[in-house]
């Protein structure tokens, strides 16, 4: 049932190719997911998150530090190959120094037309936040303007922001369906759903998303649901660590990821009818990266809640090995999990994770959870 | 060329029992990445074990562990109710009924070596070192594991044997041998902590202060291990380095608090662990059979 996703997921450059061909537009590879992605889609650009491979490679070395996180190095590795050359765009909003440096360091080895570097409110939670941001969506749209040639309008934001907030609802549909005592999908499901609505055109996605939903409800697995399980942390797209999990008698009900919930939880607000305005009020308050989530950590009571209304049976905290705002977060984080009796497990995640070594760590962890009764 | 590495495989079993005696008859295989146990429990007592070297087929040395505990006991494979496999290669034990991780075995174990007051458990493995928190029944509440390297661990031991020409049981003892506590080898990696070791031999350290410093870094690693977890009273530890009382009279003293004494083998705290879940396995298998 979720084929499509994966196969989006899988062949996310022929995709991107097809769309170029097919329909004659732009695409623009975007890092992070704080880019507003709306004022693209109205242009009739595709937007598509650039991502690593998961493989290990050699070239990044004398352009990033190798103690920058192991997913920045990964993505300006697919740029050095050539995965993404038919890209004629590239976009980035900040969020982490990490990412930045493979947005800098791609605009200056890989000659492209357009390159946007977007500066973005670092502290989403002052009142000073969404005036800036405003302006710079305000910049960021006229930069679009004359990069593309096409005059952006009020309407046709409103169109692109409707395709997406449709996309969000449908996403967020699917997963209250995981709070079901036997979800109808797993977490490998899950994330490829949501990693592939990164990589294609949103409108085409919702209807996968309408397909899908309309078969859903009554869908049997045939897996055994096992513990229950929520995963966060900072970018996660390692579909292989996932199954693994799942095939130790766990299912993932439900995450806090960028490449999961964060992207696509709350939806455009009504606003008093300036569309930026909306906009960017919906990247002030959509669920935070840690990088923006500072000194109130709302992200904190977000996890909590999701963690009680999926109830989860524990929590897998991961992350990239040396992200310095979710190193930040994660004490916070078990602390608080722990607090409301949610066990965790924190892995730290390379370009390729030790599945062997990790297997051993969450196969304990589901024993210390577990029910089964070895004791007396 | 003489291995200084090579420690002493063994088997033991209980001559004042008979297990025919006995009801509940079940065996723990720990198939570890450097050592393998097979353990024998009678009604939830130890009756046999052995400890041997893990080749390089997981099943063989399942096999062979679990062969020469039996050794000499009359007891055969079908005569053992349930069998769990754990360790490295829990799931490569031919004859097992069930795979669990060493690190619920090594808290059950410790739990039964050492008594329902242990809350931290330190197993120092072959090639890996673990952090157990366990309430009283001896369940797992929490763990951390070293992911970084082996520095920790009895494989680097082995090495540091080998280059120094002491045989591995008396490393311990011998690192005590100084008059004062040279700072310890600064490298986290066994590889370069050799090579710093050459180096100092060079400088015209002894070994002894050679190995002082090596026992040293390898408590204080370990110690950044426990703190991950916390540390709380009764502190145990298991595993191969638990033997090494140069790591363990250093480690101690950084912690301010004294592991628990042990009068079992700790290298069999896994498998032991391992044939204990396998007695209320089979209890309750037994019972649901009605029998």
């Amino acid at each position: 049932m979720f084929d499509k996703f994966r196969d989006w997921e899988q062949n996310r450059h022929d995709y991107a190719k097809d769309w170029q061909k097919h329909n004659g537009g732009k695409v623009i590879g975007y890092f992070c997911t704080y880019v507003p992605e709306e004022i693209l889609y109205a242009a009739g650009v595709l937007p598509v998150r650039i991502l690593g491979s998961h493989e290990p490679q050699d070239v990044t070395e004398p352009h990033i530090f190798g103690m920058f996180c192991p997913f920045c190095r990964d993505c300006l590795a697919q740029g050095l190959k050539g995965r993404y050359d038919y890209l004629d765009g590239l976009t980035i909003a900040q969020s982490c120094l990490h990412i930045r440096q493979t947005f800098t360091s791609w605009e200056k080895h890989i000659p492209l037309e357009f390159t946007y570097y977007m500066p973005h409110p670092m502290k989403v939670q002052s009142p000073r936040a969404l005036p800036y941001l405003v302006s710079e969506i305000e910049i960021f749209k006229k930069a679009v303007e004359e990069w593309t040639g096409v005059t952006i309008t009020d309407e046709m934001i409103k169109k692109a922001a409707e395709v997406y907030d449709e996309n969000r609802r449908l996403m967020r549909e699917v997963y209250e369906l995981r709070k079901a005592e036997n979800p109808p999908l797993s977490g490998e499901e899950a994330m490829e759903m949501v990693i592939s609505s990164q990589l294609v055109d949103k409108a085409e996605h919702n209807e996968e998303l309408k397909r899908v939903l309309a078969e859903l409800p009554n869908r049997d697995t045939g897996r055994e649901t096992g513990a229950r399980l929520m995963i966060l942390g900072s970018e996660d797209d390692d579909i292989k660590f996932i199954n693994m999990v799942e095939s130790c008698g766990a299912t993932f009900v439900t995450d806090d990821h960028c490449t999961g919930t964060r992207y696509f939880w709350n939806t455009t607000p009504e606003g008093n009818g300036d569309m930026l305005e909306s906009i960017a009020q919906r990247y002030i308050d959509r669920p935070r990266c840690p990088s923006k989530d500072w000194e109130d950590r709302s992200r904190l009571d977000h996890i909590l809640k999701m963690a009680k209304d999926w109830d989860v049976a524990g929590a897998i905290v991961i992350q990239q090995k040396f992200c310095d705002p979710h190193e930040a977060d994660t004490p916070t984080i078990r602390k608080a999990l722990n607090d409301i009796d949610v066990k965790n497990l924190f892995l730290e995640f390379d370009v390729t994770v030790p599945l062997g070594q990790f297997r051993i760590r969450v196969e304990a962890f589901l024993e210390m959870i577990g029910d089964e009764d070895l004791f007396d | 060329m003489a291995e200084f590495w090579r420690w002493k495989e063994y088997n033991w079993h209980d001559e004042n029992k008979d297990w025919r005696d006995g009801e509940l008859i079940t065996a723990g295989v720990d198939v570890g990445s450097v050592s393998s146990q097979a353990v024998i429990v009678v009604d939830g007592e130890l009756y046999a074990y052995s400890n041997m070297r893990t080749g390089s087929s997981s099943p063989e040395s399942a096999n062979n562990s679990f062969n020469w505990a039996i050794e000499g006991t009359g007891l055969t494979l079908d005569d053992v109710g349930f069998v769990i496999g754990t360790g490295y290669g829990r799931v490569n034990v031919p004859f097992s009924h069930k795979a669990i991780t060493e690190i619920a075995c090594h808290a059950r174990g410790a739990n039964a070596m050492y008594g329902p007051s242990v809350r931290t458990v330190l197993d120092m493995g072959g090639q890996d070192c673990k952090v157990i928190r366990c309430d009283e029944k001896g369940k797992v509440t929490a763990f951390a594991m070293n992911d970084k390297c082996a520095a920790g661990t009895g494989r680097g031991m082995e090495v540091f044997a080998d280059l120094l020409a002491i045989p591995i049981g008396e490393v311990g003892e011998l690192s005590l041998d100084v008059e004062e506590e040279p700072p310890p080898v600064s490298s986290t990696c066994v590889v370069f902590a050799k090579s710093e070791a050459t180096g100092l031999l060079r400088e015209g350290w002894s070994k002894s202060k050679v190995l002082a410093a090596y026992c040293s870094a390898m408590a204080h690693r370990v110690v950044t291990l426990l703190e991950q977890v916390g540390v709380e009273e009764d502190f145990a530890i298991t595993g191969g380095i638990a033997k090494n009382s140069g790591v363990v009279t250093r480690l101690e003293k950084e912690l301010g608090i004294k592991a628990l004494p042990f009068d079992t083998d700790t290298q069999i705290a896994g498998a032991l662990g391992a044939a204990l879940f396998a007695q209320n396995l089979l209890r309750k298998k037994l019972a649901k059979a009605g029998k």
